[in-house]
């Protein structure tokens, strides 16, 4: 066990991918089946927030965690973390389940509106998490210079957190998430209150850690940003995972297709092209048309050409990450409020 | 170990931190003066009146101090989700909630010696001797705090500030008076009442064991074992209300 230990903290030291240690868990995160009903206050009723959601995300992979607002994806990270319970299936964490003390020392997490103690300075609320993750001495204090300067909160140090910025907030709350070095990284809505320099900032830190291998589970709105870093993203609708996909096959998905743009259109020039084009959209002027093969690129522009129309721009078409989640969440078959209020079973087991 | 200290260090700061400590402090320190100043009216009991009220000074500052202080800690980590950044680190729920009692019974010490400071000089002003009874009063009395912030955490894992704060008060009523209650039952009540009477007298904390006040102004000898019996005492009831706090605080959820 000594001998595991001791390789796998060179390993770390290398930043090598975790997932080629003899003996270290393939899945970093794995949740699977996960139930999870609410009660309100004053009824007996409950509702079914989680409908038997299963994830898992890899060591060295960085997952994006997507759907609309109050679709489950606070409630599925605080399952994650034993905030809350699960009322079935499982959730394990470096192959242990949720709550063990050896794996929760290995996650790293940043609440989606994190409050910290305002009666503290940064270097105090640093060291206190620092401590509670068993750190202490110069390891401890040459960790909170690394992660102050890395988020770029070295002049506010001796500073009250009462008196930072949200944005400020938001940076300290990455600092104490890194700071113990952990595998996993939990981060509910990073780039939240942040100005386009802490986006960047924030980016950047995440760019690193993922080179160094650590595991990313991220959670955000911002789909450029969440296109850029994850190499998996999954996609959550009324507590279900309605897709997982690699960012890799989803660029795949719209490859061979391209969109051409052209002036001057009329309706009646579809008539000579229209097997070669898959979809057409109009805004005033212009038009833009997918073709959908390579080689009826050249006839659909001869023919623009020919009934006067005026090509603007040929560019190869790719589904991006935000066409993905307009069109899974738009999908039919999402319940109305009545179904959902249907669905709400009466709680009669003590 | 370490994340027990980590967390009752940081609830230290934040508790010397409020106000409210200050102001009770403040309260209790106008307190004990008034009372240099009004004992001349008492001929012959000067220094009687003086640890008196300074004694009473103490365990009434003592008792606010963890029930205002104590009652709000968990409640506002809970609120403000402040709680996230500790529970999701290597912490089990029974440290944080050890971890918080210690803390705050770290900021009852630090009011207790002050006031006791400020007792010992009010008591050397009027030339007035020091008994050890009155230092082992003060030392009860801060046990008698220590209980109550035990029941105080009890309460505050799963109920809101305002009933925390009221359930304790009624605790310490009752607890002031248990013993009383006993002696009632034993000479007015029935086989049926004596037997709830009983129970009620070893559910609730009794309190009077760490009254020492009447030994300590008159110059009444006091038993070591009575102050030996109340520290253990203490430390049980304590350990029972906590072990209780954390049956409940392990399940609950942070929604």
């Amino acid at each position: 066990m000594g001998r595991r230990l001791s390789r796998h903290r060179r390993v770390r030291r290398r930043g090598a991918v975790l997932i080629h240690m003899r003996g270290f868990a393939m899945y970093v995160l794995r949740v699977v089946g996960v139930k999870k009903y609410f009660r309100s206050d004053m009824s007996l009723a409950r509702r079914e927030v989680l409908h038997g959601l299963s994830l898992h995300a890899q060591a060295g992979e960085v997952l994006g965690f997507l759907g609309p607002n109050g679709a489950g994806k606070t409630t599925t990270i605080k399952v994650i973390l034993g905030l809350i319970r699960a009322d079935s299936g499982s959730v394990t964490l470096f192959d242990r389940p949720v709550g063990d003390e050896r794996s929760m020392a290995r996650v790293g997490y940043l609440p989606e509106t994190p409050y910290f103690y305002p009666h503290l300075s940064l270097g105090e609320f640093l060291g206190f998490c620092g401590a509670l993750s068993g750190m202490g001495g110069a390891q401890l204090r040459e960790r909170i210079d690394a992660v102050v300067e890395t988020v770029d909160l070295s002049a506010h140090r001796d500073k009250r957190l009462k008196t930072f910025s949200k944005g400020m907030l938001q940076r300290a709350g990455l600092a104490q998430a890194i700071l113990h070095d952990p595998d996993l990284l939990i981060l509910d809505e990073p780039f939240s209150g942040l100005d386009p320099i802490g986006r960047k900032m924030v980016r950047d830190v995440l760019v690193d850690l993922k080179k160094r291998g650590k595991t990313i589970f991220l959670s955000s709105h911002i789909l450029p940003d969440m296109e850029s870093l994850c190499d998996r993203v999954c996609i959550i609708r009324e507590g279900v995972i309605v897709k997982c996909i690699g960012l890799d096959d989803l660029r795949k998905l719209g490859e061979g297709r391209v969109e051409v743009t052209a002036r001057r259109w009329r309706p009646d020039m579809l008539g000579g092209i229209r097997g070669y084009v898959e979809s057409k959209r109009e805004t005033g002027e212009e038009v833009f048309l997918v073709v959908r093969e390579q080689r009826f690129v050249r006839p659909v522009i001869e023919h623009l050409y020919d009934n006067g129309a005026e090509v603007l721009e040929v560019a190869n078409e790719h589904c991006s990450l935000e066409d993905l989640f307009i069109q899974e969440i738009s999908r039919p078959g999402a319940r109305t409020k009545e179904e959902k209020k249907e669905e709400t079973h009466v709680f009669t087991g003590f | 170990m370490h994340t027990i200290v980590a967390v009752a260090l940081n609830t230290f700061r934040e508790s010397v931190r409020e106000k409210i400590l200050a102001i009770a402090l403040l309260f209790g320190v106008i307190l004990m003066g008034s009372s240099v100043f009004l004992s001349p009216l008492a001929v012959g009991a000067k220094q009687k009146i003086v640890m008196d009220v300074a004694l009473a000074a103490i365990s009434i500052i003592g008792v606010l101090v963890a029930v205002l202080l104590g009652g709000t800690l968990v409640h506002k980590e809970v609120d403000r989700k402040a709680i996230y950044l500790v529970l999701t680190r290597p912490v089990g729920r029974p440290a944080y909630l050890v971890g918080k009692l210690a803390g705050v019974v770290a900021a009852v010490v630090l009011v207790f010696a002050v006031m006791t400071g400020v007792m010992v000089a009010a008591i050397a002003l009027g030339a007035g001797g020091l008994r050890p009874a009155v230092f082992a009063s003060v030392y009860l009395s801060l046990l008698e705090t220590t209980v109550l912030c035990s029941i105080v955490m009890l309460f505050s894992t799963f109920t809101t500030p305002v009933l925390t704060t009221f359930f304790t008060l009624c605790l310490f009523a009752a607890g002031s008076l248990s013993g009383d209650l006993k002696v009632f039952a034993s000479k007015f009540g029935g086989a049926g009442m004596k037997i709830v009477t009983e129970l009620f007298y070893y559910l609730l904390p009794n309190l009077k064991v760490f009254n020492l006040r009447h030994e300590a102004v008159h110059g009444l000898p006091f038993r070591a074992a009575d102050v030996l019996l109340a520290t253990l005492y203490a430390a049980v009831y304590s350990a029972v209300m906590i072990y209780f706090a954390c049956l409940i605080f392990k399940r609950r959820e942070f929604r």
